[in-house]
């Protein structure tokens, strides 16, 4: 057991193969955080950048880097002005801890809900303090997730802690976000997305930068570390988390999640593999994107690749077959069927994929889709129509 | 309770279709089943009118679903298309017997000509005759490079305008995983395509692309098809297996992501600076390859010459051998040249790609998933790969080569794997 940097005795194997001692190791984890931010160029001089806390093992790790790097004295130096965030979902002991866990570092910590996705006119909180939450909107986000398919729901989930790290970003005067996705999490992502339909989103979902935003940007500086390398971290450091992020069991993101963590253990190089295929997955690249073509719930471009066919209109068209009764099809015809088939799909409001390409993204349709059944209907319908 | 027919037929509904969730009665579902994938070859333009066109034939569900459906749209709707059925048979004593005589089945209740063509006609071997030559352990090789390229040798000798194949939503969706979890991006491009075959190759279209594996269980049990149902032989590959079985888990919980991973691999976009593999013609049997000579010729360039191990591993490996091999016989000079031309034109053909030609012809990227051939480069890359992930075939170089040349050649085209009846009720 030989630190293969320095010669010392290692005290640390990673992926099975390398050794490493305590102070190599540590180097080597803020080299790579400090790096992912360099060689990005994003970050200029004294910026005031919004750090996202949930609280689980990367965030803890973020705040302790992001800490060791303002407190340099030397031209290492990270000159960033942190601002902390977390959005709770109602869970009054973990918004503790984390304002704990920041007076560590005396850091003051911003505590958002979850139902301010309701709020129109956000305002600036109190740091360090429970959130007052609104309970109008808390009925309406509890309502928005009664009954929908755990999927759904941790797919939405995303969505919507997004779109709020944005509109508090804007708030407290950030044109960045750094969030603490690792290797790890971003390989679950990267399949979650593709399992969902996501595949055209992959650049923003899962690599350095989201850059749907216009004004904002969502930065993953932890994204060259891995869960292994998280949890040595956290042990040389002496760093406790608060709760471990996991997703709803019997879901996509679950068996994802366990299925990366299975590769984690026995083939840990193909995690990295599958995060080096997401750097290699850009976007659509249309020059006449117009401006309002965005997907209300995930901001994604709504302009896409022109496809004679896709799964899209294949499912569609599985749902029509599916409503009418065999008849004698007109040869000529393209699709077999007569057109005025089509319109009577679109009254009865059976379509597979409602508002998609108007307001809609693929996926986000999908999701709405599912969760028509509950009251989120009407809610959504209202973030639609505004 | 029974389900009412969700067409409003009035009979009751004998299965939920995964794909839309919707319930239907046997004779809604069969019309419904037929009229998806004739929507799929007219919007997809698979065919033109006065095609001759090969159905890769198996005996397998999946080809025999294909046979049926190709012959009763091509009369409902008139395509007008010269259907016929193409087989290949390995010579591997007993493997193929039971399946071709499906095959032979399938010809007398379509009415279509079946041409079936063995390794001897296509390659001059049987792979009967290659184990006796090269052993047991290293036959994977072989057979996976050639079974590859044998429809396209086939459909050339029968002259057919285009080749059809029974890959299924199913196959499709797994394939994306797989390639994502290899980091094999010019695979993961190509492999959603409805249409694959670059310039001068005969094309292979998927009619079955949107077509859920359950409903074909389904669909060849209701209407009583013949088909011959078995393991392959041809275990699948570590990354196809770990795709496999994570689609399979999905798939219980969200019927619908089949169908999410084909619109993810059809939507996405690979960044323009990523250099992707080029796609061209072996110069000595005309077929589509990675490199100057593909594969399947070095490994019968090795057969012929007595040198059978020729080809299987390392490149490096391959070289090795044959300077060995020169050096005591100083009569393959001309092998060598070969292999050494091979791999300096690879060099030089990469760099120019890289430089110049952006490879966003059509003639180069929509090219033929099935029939690519590995360059050796990729091979090596993958075998030290393969030792980092230590997996246990990393002493079985056979494998490792049969994992890397493996395309989307999943078991519907060699084989007919049973999936369950489980969306019945
Ligand atoms: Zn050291
Ligand atoms: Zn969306
Ligand atoms: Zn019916
Ligand atoms: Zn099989
Ligand atoms: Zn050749």
């Amino acid at each position: 057991m030989i630190c293969k940097k320095c010669g010392a005795l290692g005290t640390i194997t990673l992926r099975k193969k390398d050794i490493y001692c305590d102070v190599c190791f540590s180097i080597n984890i803020v080299h790579k955080f400090r790096g992912c931010i360099g060689k990005n160029k994003i970050l200029s001089k004294d910026e005031n950048v919004l750090i996202c806390l949930s609280g689980g093992k990367g965030s803890t790790v973020l705040l302790d880097l992001i800490h060791n790097g303002i407190v340099l004295d030397n031209h290492k130096k990270l000159r960033i002005r942190p601002l902390f965030l977390h959005i709770s979902n109602g869970d009054v002991d973990r918004i503790n801890n984390i304002i704990k866990q920041c007076k560590l570092y005396s850091f003051d910590v911003y505590i958002a809900n979850i139902a301010d996705y309701f709020e129109p006119n956000l305002k600036i909180l109190n740091t360090n303090s429970l959130p007052i939450v609104n309970a109008e909107h808390n009925e309406k986000i509890n309502n928005m997730f009664k009954d929908i398919p755990l999927s759904v729901y941790n797919d939405m989930m995303l969505k919507i802690k997004r779109s709020l790290f944005i509109k508090y970003a804007k708030l407290l005067d950030c044109e960045l976000i750094f969030t603490a996705e690792t290797t790890t999490s971003l390989a679950i992502n990267l399949l979650s997305n593709i399992s969902i339909g996501r595949g055209s989103q992959i650049e923003n979902d899962i690599g350095f930068m989201d850059n749907r935003n216009e004004k904002i940007k969502i930065i993953r500086p932890m994204k060259d570390i891995s869960q292994e390398e998280l949890d040595n971290y956290m042990r040389i450091k002496q760093l406790t988390c608060i709760n471990f992020d996991h997703h709803q069991e019997n879901s996509i993101q679950s068996v994802i999640s366990n299925f990366v963590g299975d590769l984690q253990e026995n083939f840990p190089a193909t995690v990295s593999t599958v995060c080096k295929t997401a750097d290699k997955i850009g976007l659509h690249n249309d020059n006449k994107i117009k401006k309002d073509m965005k997907c209300i719930i995930c901001e994604s471009n709504l302009n896409r690749k022109n496809l004679k066919l896709s799964a899209l209109e294949a499912t569609e068209f599985s749902r029509l077959v599916s409503l009418l009764k065999p008849q004698p099809t007109p040869i000529n015809s393209n699709d077999g069927l007569h057109t005025e088939d089509w319109a009577v799909v679109n009254s009865m409001h059976k379509s597979m994929f409602p508002f998609i390409h108007k307001t809609l993204c693929f996926s986000c349709s999908r999701n709405y889709a599912q969760m028509s059944q509950s009251q989120l209907t009407q809610t959504i319908q209202e973030l639609i129509l505004t | 309770m029974p389900v009412p027919c969700g067409t409003g037929c009035g009979k009751n509904a004998a299965l939920k279709r995964p794909k839309t969730g919707d319930a239907l009665c046997k004779e809604c579902f069969f019309w419904a089943f037929e009229t998806e994938i004739h929507f799929t070859i007219t919007k997809g333009e698979l065919f033109k009118r006065g095609d001759s066109v090969a159905v890769a034939a198996s005996g397998g569900k999946d080809s025999t679903v294909l046979a049926h459906t190709l012959k009763t749209l091509n009369e409902r709707y008139d395509y007008g298309l010269n259907l016929m059925l193409l087989s290949i048979d390995e010579g591997i004593t007993g493997y193929r017997d039971d399946s071709l005589e499906t095959v032979k089945q399938n010809r007398d209740d379509y009415e279509m000509p079946l041409k079936i063509l063995s390794y001897k006609d296509l390659y001059g071997w049987t792979m009967d005759e290659i184990v006796a030559q090269i052993g047991r352990k290293n036959n994977c090789t072989f057979c996976g490079v050639f079974r590859r390229q044998a429809l396209d040798r086939g459909a050339a000798l029968l002259g057919v305008k285009c080749i059809a194949t029974g890959h299924n939503a199913d196959d499709i969706a797994e394939t994306v995983l797989m390639n994502v979890l290899r980091g094999d991006i010019a695979r993961l491009k190509r492999c959603t395509a409805i249409t694959t075959g670059s310039e001068g190759t005969i094309p292979r279209v998927k009619p079955l692309k949107y077509t859920y594996e359950k409903e074909i269980v389904m669909y060849a049990h209701y209407k009583k098809l013949v088909y011959f149902s078995t393991e392959c032989v041809f275990a699948p590959n570590a990354y196809r297996g770990h795709a496999r079985a994570l689609l399979k888990d999905l798939e219980k919980i969200r019927p619908t992501c089949i169908m999410d991973i084909i619109y993810s691999g059809e939507t996405m976009s690979i960044k323009e600076e990523v250099t992707l593999p080029s796609q061209r013609i072996c110069t000595r049997c005309k077929f589509v390859s990675s490199q100057e000579v593909c594969k399947a010729c070095v490994l019968l360039e090795g057969l012929n010459k007595g040198l059978p191990k020729l080809g299987i591993g390392k490149s490096s490996k391959a070289k090795k051998m044959l300077e060995e091999y020169n050096a005591r016989q100083n009569t393959l000079e001309q092998v060598i040249d070969d292999l050494n031309d091979t791999n300096i034109k690879k060099k030089s053909g990469k760099k120019r790609n890289g430089l110049t030609d952006k490879c966003n012809s059509k003639t180069c990227c929509s090219g033929n998933c099935n029939s690519t051939q590995n360059n050796m480069e990729d091979n090596s890359k993958i075998n030290s790969l393969l030792d980092e992930y230590s997996l246990k075939e990393t002493d079985k170089p056979v494998q490792q080569l049969n994992d890397v040349s493996d395309d989307e050649e999943g078991c519907s085209s060699s084989c007919g794997r049973l999936g369950g009846l489980g969306v019945g009720f």
